[in-house]
């Protein structure tokens, strides 16, 4: 038995990945401002690594809104080919995942108004987005009583709100600092998302408590 | 607030908290692992706070495909070729611009010459080609190193056998193992996966340990990141410094590891950490290729602790005894051990 696997050796496929390798080793230590000025000055190993490093995150993360992968694909691609237009003048960004996360969903959602799938408030009316599981990582701890604890946990975190839910994904799953996580939820205040995560923890521990 | 004041939602959304249960590095390592032993009554609340992180998971994960990979990069780029050629004007004046249309020209060229060159005199390589393979097998009392086609470097230690391909195919890394091996995953955007029995360990580059005995198998990450998929569809990650026991019934847990004792083997360090007799008569035979027999019968409770770097079976052996009593005699390549009392 071998693994199922695809050759796959378009030509664009070899620059890539030639490309990627370089671009690698050169970014892979620098910070995110830096990274992003030299994609500004037209740095294509740059943008290479930004495409390699986000993509795929890019279209997970879109994937909790929308499970049309035609349009998060589509949208995708828009964001970069504009960004991509625009080298010479972009703005600093600090926390380019925050930055590419903020611009996803709001390219999705203007889509989907587009096509009339969507209500006017956007986000804040559908509250099927962003759903949680819980993977079997509790199983380890709490042996016996875990499978009930963990759907009661799983139940808690989907009667949050779909922009609680967003902000804790980020936080546990992606990683995220408050600030980046303020970037990617458009806060003007870092605060905002702490307050939002506490405000869901607290409401979580009191469903658990019920 | 000071952590001893914590609970369990204070944990749940401190960011140093978080950062050691997600990303550890030495300073969260450090302080936390400090922190819980000073702490040890709110070691629950600590570790049922770090399971909720790392069990919290999208719903939906969908993986791009690489098709898509591709096909979304070859659009972008393409995309941005278009429109330079329709504002040439504008882009031939500004200066950075025009060196990127030349990086791309001469890109292009590079392409054409290498296309024509591999892809025109070999035509079409057929995606389908039979894969050839090499088997490698270590005899019991060796060890031996392997460096693949991408170069990671696997240690493969002794009564072992892997079996992966001479040259790896695009994106497509992976190698079978049965018995033990110590893995340096070299990182280059594609996945690389260990089959071990029902179960396929999925990394990008790290270092790891896999070890197959009797029915049992276990992951031992000593740095990066590590999915194991079992054969019923139980997804598991690992963070560094985290073993995974799957047992014969497939039942998994989760445990810290000490790394000398695992994986001091491929540094050529045998290591008994208060092992039974039988850990000591299986680990002496595989290391050393010899029979280990025991003469009469042994207590029990006995144990033995040691570590011994690149030393010869008969050092191996005079140690075990000094420290333990355990008398031993060779003859040829086997040993009988007993004890005196």
């Amino acid at each position: 038995m071998k693994p199922e696997k695809k050759e796959n050796l378009s030509p664009t496929n070899l620059v890539l990945t030639q490309n990627q390798k370089e671009s690698l080793l050169k970014f892979e230590n620098k910070t995110d401002e830096e990274v992003w000025t030299a994609f500004d000055r037209g740095n294509e190993l740059a943008f290479n690594y930004i495409y390699r490093i986000h993509v795929k995150s890019m279209f997970r993360y879109g994937s909790q809104i929308t499970c049309d992968t035609g349009l998060i694909q589509d949208c995708v691609q828009n964001i970069f080919i504009q960004l991509r237009d625009k080298r010479g003048g972009l703005n600093t960004v600090h926390h380019i995942k925050g930055y590419l996360f903020k611009s996803l969903q709001r390219e999705i959602i203007r889509k989907l108004k587009k096509d009339s799938k969507l209500g006017k408030d956007g986000l804040d009316q559908n509250e099927t987005y962003f759903p949680v599981t819980l993977s079997h990582e509790t199983v380890l701890i709490h042996q016996e009583k875990d499978e009930e604890f963990r759907q009661k946990v799983k139940t808690a975190l989907n009667e949050l709100t779909a922009r609680q839910r967003q902000a804790i994904l980020l936080l546990y799953e992606e990683g995220m600092s408050y600030r980046e996580i303020a970037e990617a939820m458009e806060f003007s205040e870092v605060k905002s998302a702490r307050k939002i995560i506490y405000r869901a923890l607290a409401t979580l521990k009191c469903i658990l408590k019920k | 607030m000071k952590y001893t004041e914590y609970d369990t939602i204070d944990f749940l959304s401190d960011e140093f908290f978080i950062q050691w249960v997600k990303n550890p590095d030495k300073n969260t390592r450090h302080f936390w692992e400090k922190w819980v032993q000073q702490h040890p009554e709110k070691r629950d609340m600590v570790l049922e706070a770090a399971s909720i992180i790392r069990s919290v998971r999208y719903a939906n994960s969908p993986e791009l495909s690489d098709e898509m990979y591709v096909d979304v990069f070859e659009t972008i780029v393409k995309a941005g070729n278009q429109s330079c050629r329709k504002e040439s004007k504008s882009w031939f004046t500004f200066y950075p611009l025009k060196n990127i249309a030349a990086i791309f020209l001469f890109g292009f060229c590079g392409w054409m010459v290498h296309f024509h060159m591999i892809v025109g005199v070999q035509p079409v390589i057929p995606a389908e080609t039979e894969e050839i393979t090499v088997l490698r097998t270590v005899p019991p009392g060796k060890r031996s190193i392997i460096t693949l086609a991408d170069s990671s470097r696997v240690f493969l230690n002794s009564g072992s056998e892997m079996e992966y391909p001479k040259a790896f195919s695009q994106g497509d890394r992976w190698v079978r193992l049965k018995g033990e091996a110590f893995f340096e995953v070299k990182k280059n955007g594609f996945s690389f996966s260990v089959f071990a029995k029902n179960t396929e360990i999925k990394v990008l580059g790290t270092s790891f340990n896999v070890k197959e005995e009797n029915e049992d198998l276990s992951i031992a990450l000593v740095s990066g990141k590590v999915q194991v998929n079992d054969q019923k569809g139980n997804q598991v990650r690992l963070n560094p410094a985290e073993m995974l026991a799957i047992k014969e019934d497939g039942k998994f847990s989760k445990t810290s590891f000490d790394s000398l004792e695992v994986t001091g083997w491929k540094d050529r360090i045998l290591v008994f950490r208060s092992a039974s007799f039988r850990e000591v008569k299986r680990k002496i035979e595989n290391w050393y290729g010899v029979e280990v027999s025991s003469n009469g019968k042994v207590s029990r409770e006995w144990k033995y602790s040691g570590i011994y770097k690149e030393e010869t079976l008969e050092n191996v052996l005079r140690g075990i005894f000094i420290t333990s009593g355990m008398q031993y005699h060779i003859e040829n390549r086997k040993v009988t051990l007993y004890d005196p009392k």
